[in-house]
């Protein structure tokens, strides 16, 4: 266990240039992924999780957005510093990505074979025809009936879910040490939901590749990770084992987000607990803790600066002041 | 004990046309969007209407009020049928049947203040006219929790929770007894969400408002409504009262719904074994024949494609389509 994790962000700082000003999208984010191990980044549309995401790949368009500080160590090379060439022999064939509308992320007037042999072909050197039955093969793998048939298809013939699937295959085809699946599911229905993410499960399972989950879904996130990173206006506000973080949540915001959630197993509650305000504009964020604006728990130990990560117990780490006290203000019942 | 009934479906059915050719446009197919729907809402009651996208709740809300004429059926509002009704005739009716859309920034006029969103429907009615139409601006806006000094704000000024309460702002200003909410969280964020429904639920209260809340959401669903309609491919699998469905879904898709949706909760989901369905939605265009699911269904058997099962009461206030339960049940 004590080995060097796969992936390590560090101090991320990723940044948009606007008309309107900078854009903090990553603020100082740090997370690490171990081999095999699912990690989940949640948070609301516009926190940063995308953003962060898409900088390990160094996928930000340049300009507006610039990565301005941190390292990304993936197996001990720092991605920031390696050549555009060596990244791109990474991307797809180490780091694989599913995007979140595989209608926008597939090429429309590519066949969904060429666009899986495509990536066969580059980065494990493979030759037409041999890539050709090994699309057939990643088809199958992914639950596509008549591959052989499918793989002339082109994506518009293929269903919201279907296409979610051939992503998949493209993202597993050169057996990456890690993938990042980037709200995979969040344009389909939830029983095909349900389908994906347990595809996506059994073969990272299989070929113990690990993955970051992005998404905004709490269920999703404690169904299938491992760990949870909790971001809030680009930065991580708490991280832990999803358990630790669920049963005891260490940071006001996650505490909110959880409550705010109807739950299916839990009898009907009579009202909703919802987190008052709106996120913060990432343009001028307030000084210090950007949750303050919004936070129930202000108390005595609140200052105006942001608190380093302060951890609550093992391997359970958050930045709020209030949570360095014995008994947390939100945990009376 | 029985509140009044406000709206009953009968029957309804949408089918929309399939053309083929340039100039002469002939039918070459019909989408059955919505199959022989029936059901009805009581006063202040919110009817939650789920199902997977295409299954037809849209177009259900949009048959409801007129937006779409329906194929047949009959929509009985105020002891009229509203389908039978013209344009003109639909007229006054119309400001008591209001709708809320899912998406709060396609639905706002970029070129509207505030204000003017929400007086519009009042300035078509010729409501509240003078100095009274300011005050019933800010007494709207005020009912959906805004700042009377935001009527003069546009749109892209607000957040998409802001945006949605002036949609909801909007619904309300001509008194409406009825309101079709067609997804109307699920654009926003998690948090903001539950702000919405609380608001939503808090309106119904006071003013009396039936919902028909369309959401493919199960546990928002649960959260905010008193009965519960399961549609697939345009029909109707099952009805019931909210803790009846919940508690014991009896319609294998009911059941398979339910099971996908995650509980946040990483104790429980590690323990919770989950029905997945096999294959997708079939196309409306060429339904299944017999029960439309019995190809994703875990427990067809040799009948499902063959006879197509009814709605049937099994218990009291619980009704489902399948041919896995008795068609009658002893009455006490």
């Amino acid at each position: 266990m004590s080995a060097a994790p796969l992936l390590e962000v560090r101090n991320l700082t990723t940044h948009f240039h606007t008309q309107d000003g900078v854009v903090k999208a990553v603020d100082g984010v740090s997370y690490n992924v171990n081999r095999g191990e699912t990690i989940a980044i949640v948070g609301e549309s516009g926190c940063g999780k995308t953003v962060s995401a898409l900088s390990i790949l160094r996928l930000i368009q340049e300009p507006p957005g610039k990565i301005i500080s941190g390292e990304i160590l993936f197996d001990g090379l720092d991605l920031l510093k390696i050549s555009k060439e060596d990244m791109r022999k990474t991307r797809g064939a180490k780091i694989s990505m599913v995007f979140q509308e595989p209608l926008t992320s597939l090429n429309p007037v590519l066949t969904i074979g060429r666009q899986i042999t495509e990536t066969l072909e580059q980065h494990r050197q493979m030759s037409r025809s041999a890539a050709q039955e090994e699309a057939i093969h990643l088809l199958n793998l992914v639950g596509i009936p008549q591959p052989e048939q499918r793989i002339k298809d082109y994506p518009h013939h293929f269903s919201g879910g279907m296409r979610q699937r051939a992503m998949i295959a493209i993202a597993i085809s050169c057996q990456p040490k890690l993938i990042i699946a980037d709200e995979p599911t969040t344009v389909v229905d939830v029983t095909i939901q349900a389908q994906l993410l347990e595809l996506i499960r059994s073969i990272t399972r299989e070929l113990g590749t690990a993955l970051i989950l992005i998404t905004h879904n709490l269920g999703i996130v404690a169904r299938y990770a491992h760990r949870v990173y909790v971001m809030y206006a680009g930065r991580i506000v708490e991280h832990g084992p999803a358990l630790e973080v669920y049963h005891r949540p260490a940071h006001p915001y996650t505490v909110g987000l959880l409550a705010s959630v109807p739950r299916l197993d839990e009898p009907r509650k009579v009202r909703l607990v919802p987190i008052e305000g709106q996120p913060p504009d990432l343009i001028s964020p307030p000084a210090g803790c950007a949750f303050r604006p919004r936070c129930a728990h202000i108390g005595e130990l609140c200052q105006p600066n942001l608190p380093v990560m302060f951890e609550v117990s093992s391997g359970h780490y958050t930045t709020c002041w209030m949570a360095q006290k014995e008994t947390k203000p939100w945990t009376k019942k | 004990m029985d509140k009044e009934i406000i709206l009953e479906v009968k029957n309804l059915t949408k089918y929309f046309p399939v053309t083929s050719g340039l100039i002469r446009q002939r039918k070459v197919a019909e989408v059955k969007a919505v199959d022989g729907l029936s059901f009805s809402i009581k006063k202040g009651e919110m009817l939650g209407l789920v199902g997977e996208s295409g299954c037809g709740k849209s177009t259900v809300g949009k048959c409801i009020l007129q937006l779409h004429r329906p194929t047949a059926g009959e929509v009985l509002f105020e002891g009229k049928d509203l389908c039978r009704l013209s344009d003109r005739e639909l007229q006054p009716l119309r400001q008591k049947l209001q709708l809320i859309f899912q998406d709060p920034y396609d639905s706002l006029d970029p070129r509207f203040t505030a204000s003017d969103i929400i007086g519009e429907p009042l300035r078509i009615r010729g409501l509240h006219r003078g100095p009274d139409y300011r005050k019933r601006i800010t007494e709207l806006l005020d009912i959906v929790g805004l700042s009377p000094y935001m009527a003069d704000r546009y749109p892209h000024e607000f957040s998409g929770g802001q945006r949605q309460r002036l949609g909801i702002a909007r619904a309300l200003s001509l008194q409406p007894s009825f309101i079709v909410c067609d997804e109307p969280i699920s654009a926003l964020d998690v948090s903001i969400q539950a702000q919405i429904i609380n608001l939503l639920d808090d309106l119904g209260e006071e003013f009396g408002i039936a919902y028909l809340f369309i959401s493919h959401d199960l546990a928002v669903v649960r959260h905010i409504s008193d009965r519960v309609a399961v549609m697939y491919l345009g029909k109707l699998m099952e009805l019931a009262d909210r803790d009846g469905l919940y508690a014991s879904p009896l319609h294998p898709y009911t059941q398979a719904l339910l099971s996908a949706v995650p509980i946040p909760d990483p104790a429980v989901e590690a323990e919770r074994p989950i029905i997945v369905l096999k294959g997708e939605v079939p196309s409306p265009l060429n339904p299944p024949s017999g029960c439309v699911f019995y190809p994703r269904c875990p427990k067809s058997f040799e009948s499902c494609p063959k006879v197509p099962p009814q709605l049937k009461e099994t218990s009291i206030g619980h009704s489902v389509a399948c041919l896995l339960y008795p068609t009658s049940w002893p009455k006490p």
